[in-house]
């Protein structure tokens, strides 16, 4: 019977992965599901997971359009290092390049228990890795180096294989300027704070005169940020337009702090 | 006045004794007999074993706490039992060997109207031409397994840094001596902790780690593997020990059956029937574990060891060993009372009884050789089964001979495992995980047989403080200090 094939996001763990007890009809009757599926959808194998089976079974298809059935496999030794263009039905149409071990024995059963043992290299030995990985749960994403596991993220996100080059980044030089209004707006804060404890009116028109060019300082920092910042989120193609959003709420909240702050001052500290 | 005697003073009979000791009072008698007259939180001898603690960190003197305690200690060796005494007597009792010193060879007859065979298991290295003699340790290898032992391993381990630092590279082979062995997981936290000092000794670079195991998957750890759950995802431990390894440039072998063992180099078998070599310089195997030898007896004197004991040589419990092949395997094929079949006043514990099946698939190389863990019944499990089977005994002392027996199954029962990759307040880091239950249930969890919301993982340094404070809470609890009764097992 031909099975839908699991896709991504169903997570391909947790229930999806545990040795075959009993050959029996049922089993026999998933390996026949696995190979209608195979056929239907013209793929070089499935795992038992992919068609919503919690068994470890893979049947892949042979050159001469047989089918190679394996049960409970396991890999027990691996030599070399190979790294190619893997494409697999769970992630669609997508592709990632993976590094792989080039020979492999492994051991499985056939559909009578009978346990046996195998030796393949090349592209048998990357398919074979391949549809193993998935019976201890895992996929591809798994082998994948950072970069490209970063760059495959960025396509399933997408739902393309395009290679995006650039993404938006989440810290900017503007950042720099934001910092430095509220750098200034806390020491306004501490002169105003001062300011309440003092009496002499010398030093209270010295502090409020400070107070009033610290204020004009962080005003031109948030007048350079407001510009500065839409001129650099414009160099980067992927930053969608949220971010003039975030531009405008930043200058907006330095500038409320700003006035506040003076305010309270001009009638609280201000001696003139 | 009853008596209960305790064979062996390890985690699970330390436990046992203690607990029955205080729940009996002084109306009874608890004695224990243990060759040894140290107790030893063995998992810290990882610790040990890359000089990271000392002989001494890691154990106490027992003397001292059973006589707090009221326990009757003989520092000897259980040779035999007579479970329904002899010609002249009716009354049960064990046959003993003196360890301690000036009464060394002297033995003793102990009646007894409980037993606990708690005795842990015989180290056999002699499973394996040159990984050792019977229950000794050959001289081509070290092992972690004893304070002797781990210490002997850091002066090994200390002579390698030395060698890598004057420009000689070195290969590190750790993992299991044969076929047949379990505790994968102590040979984990120590192939990490190697790992972890060389780093530290500025000297990974000249160092190529390798291990070797009879698992048929990275992860297996005895238990089949495990599915941990962790922030969301469920990671296999295959996935989750593969990418621990490859992180950490640490090669790995396995399906294996060391073979042989000979000056700086292993032979084995593969599950796939290929026979291979590897050299090392320095190596640490553990040995496959075996009964400790007691032999039983009947009244007329007629040898009734394999009435009582397993081929193995471990004891006899109310499990199903008729369970056959894997298929039939059930949770239900586990013990629960830890009683044995013949004898009502015979339990075990932790080790020493003997399990109805392996937990992992089983496998077996073209050439018919079994390759594959065998069940790990050592730490969290083994307190719980000797705290379990103390109740009982005491119930039945205390309540009389009808009283209900208390239940342990590893088929109910969960376990937390710390395992540690790195010794470090700061820098240290060890996998947490739990298991439930510890033996697989596929009828009540099907799939995977175990429950995935309380079977999890994660490593970090929260699991080397943890690790680092379990050290502390049960060698405080082992000495009977204050509150010790509070300390989970």
């Amino acid at each position: 019977m031909i099975k839908e094939i699991i896709t991504y996001p169903t997570p391909p763990s947790v229930e999806y992965s545990t040795d075959v007890r009993v050959f029996n009809e049922e089993l026999f009757s998933l390996i026949e599901d696995l190979k209608d599926t195979i056929s239907v959808n013209s793929l070089e194998g499935l795992v038992a997971f992919q068609i919503g089976n919690h068994f470890n079974v893979v049947v892949v298809k042979k050159e001469d359009g047989s089918f190679f059935e394996l049960i409970n496999p396991r890999i027990i030794t691996k030599k070399g290092n190979i790294v190619g263009i893997e494409k697999t039905a769970y992630f669609g149409g997508l592709s990632a390049e993976v590094k792989r071990y080039d020979k492999i024995s492994i051991v499985y059963q056939d559909r009578d228990s009978h346990q046996h043992s195998l030796k393949a290299e090349g592209a048998f030995s990357v398919l074979l890795q391949r549809k193993i990985d998935y019976t201890f749960g895992a996929n591809f994403l798994n082998k994948l180096s950072s970069k490209e596991k970063a760059r495959f993220e960025k396509s399933l996100e997408f739902g393309s294989d395009i290679a995006i080059s650039e993404t938006c980044p989440t810290t900017f030089k503007r950042d720099y300027l934001v910092k430095l209004a509220n750098s200034l707006i806390i020491v306004i804060a501490i002169l105003f704070f001062v300011s309440l404890f003092v009496d002499d009116k010398t030093y209270l028109s010295e502090m409020w005169k400070y107070q009033l060019y610290t204020s004009f300082g962080a005003l031109g920092v948030n007048i350079v940020y407001f510009f500065y910042a839409q001129y650099e989120g414009k160099e980067f193609a992927t930053c969608s337009s949220c971010q003039i959003g975030n531009i405008i709420g930043t200058t907006v909240i330095s500038l409320v702090k700003l006035t506040l702050l003076m305010t309270l001052s001009y009638f609280l500290v201000n001696p003139l | 006045m009853a008596r209960l005697i305790v064979l062996g003073g390890g985690v699970s009979g330390h436990t046992a004794a203690t607990f029955a000791a205080k729940w009996l009072g002084s109306a009874h008698e608890v004695v224990v007999v243990t060759p040894n007259a140290k107790w030893n939180w063995i998992p810290s001898n990882i610790w040990v074993g890359v000089g990271q603690m000392s002989k001494e960190e890691v154990t106490f003197d027992l003397a001292p706490v059973y006589a707090k305690a009221g326990i009757t200690y003989k520092q000897a060796k259980a040779v035999s039992l007579n479970p329904a005494g002899n010609e002249s007597s009716d009354k049960p009792f064990v046959t003993i060997e003196f360890t301690e010193e000036g009464r060394a060879g002297e033995s003793e007859n102990i009646e007894y109207d409980y037993v606990i065979n708690a005795t842990g298991p015989k180290l056999n290295f002699g499973a394996t031409p040159g990984l050792g003699l019977g229950d000794k340790l050959g001289e081509y290898t070290v092992s972690v397994c004893t304070p002797d032992h781990a210490t002997h391993a850091a002066d090994e381990l200390k002579k390698c840094i030395k060698k890598m630092k004057a420009g000689e590279r070195q290969k590190f082979l750790i993992g299991t001596g044969h076929g047949l062995c379990t505790c994968q997981g102590a040979a984990f936290e120590y192939i990490f902790n190697i790992e972890h000092e060389l780093k530290k000794a500025g000297v990974r670079d000249m160092a190529d780690l390798k291990w070797i195991s009879n698992e048929s998957f990275l992860g297996d750890f005895g238990v089949g593997g495990l599915h941990m759950k962790s922030m969301g995802f469920a990671v296999s431990s295959k996935i989750f020990a593969e990418s621990l390894f490859t992180e950490r440039n640490v090669d790995w072998i396995i399906g294996a059956h060391v073979n042989k063992v000979e000056a700086g180099k292993v032979h084995y078998e593969l599950l796939d029937g290929d026979m291979g070599e590897e050299e090392f310089d320095f190596s640490m195997l553990i040995p496959p574990f075996a009964g400790v030898g007691l032999k039983a007896y009947g009244k007329d004197s007629a040898d009734i060891t394999d009435t009582i004991f397993a081929p193995n040589g471990f004891l006899k419990v109310d499990a199903n060993y008729g369970a056959g092949a894997y298929e039939n395997w059930k949770a239900s094929d586990w013990p629960q009372t830890y009683q044995n079949p013949t004898y009502a006043n015979m339990f075990a514990c932790g080790i020493a009884f003997a399990p109805p099946h392996p937990i992992s698939k089983p496998m077996k190389s073209p050439n018919g050789t079994p390759i594959g863990p065998t069940p790990p019944r050592t730490g969290m499990p083994s307190g719980i089964i000797g705290k379990t089977v103390a109740h009982s005994i005491c119930d039945r002392i205390l309540k009389g001979e009808d009283a209900p027996l208390h239940e342990a199954s590893m088929a109910h029962m969960g376990a937390a495992c710390v395992a540690s990759a790195g010794k470090g307040l700061f820098n240290g880091t060890a996998a947490a995980m739990t298991i439930y239950p510890v033996v697989p249930d596929f009828d009540k969890y099907p799939g995977t047989g175990r429950d995935t919301e309380y079977t999890f993982g994660e490593i970090g340094l929260a699991g080397h403080w943890i690790k680092h404070i379990l050290h502390h809470l049960f060698m405080h609890k082992a000495q009977l200090r204050v509150g010790w009764t509070l300390i989970p097992e």
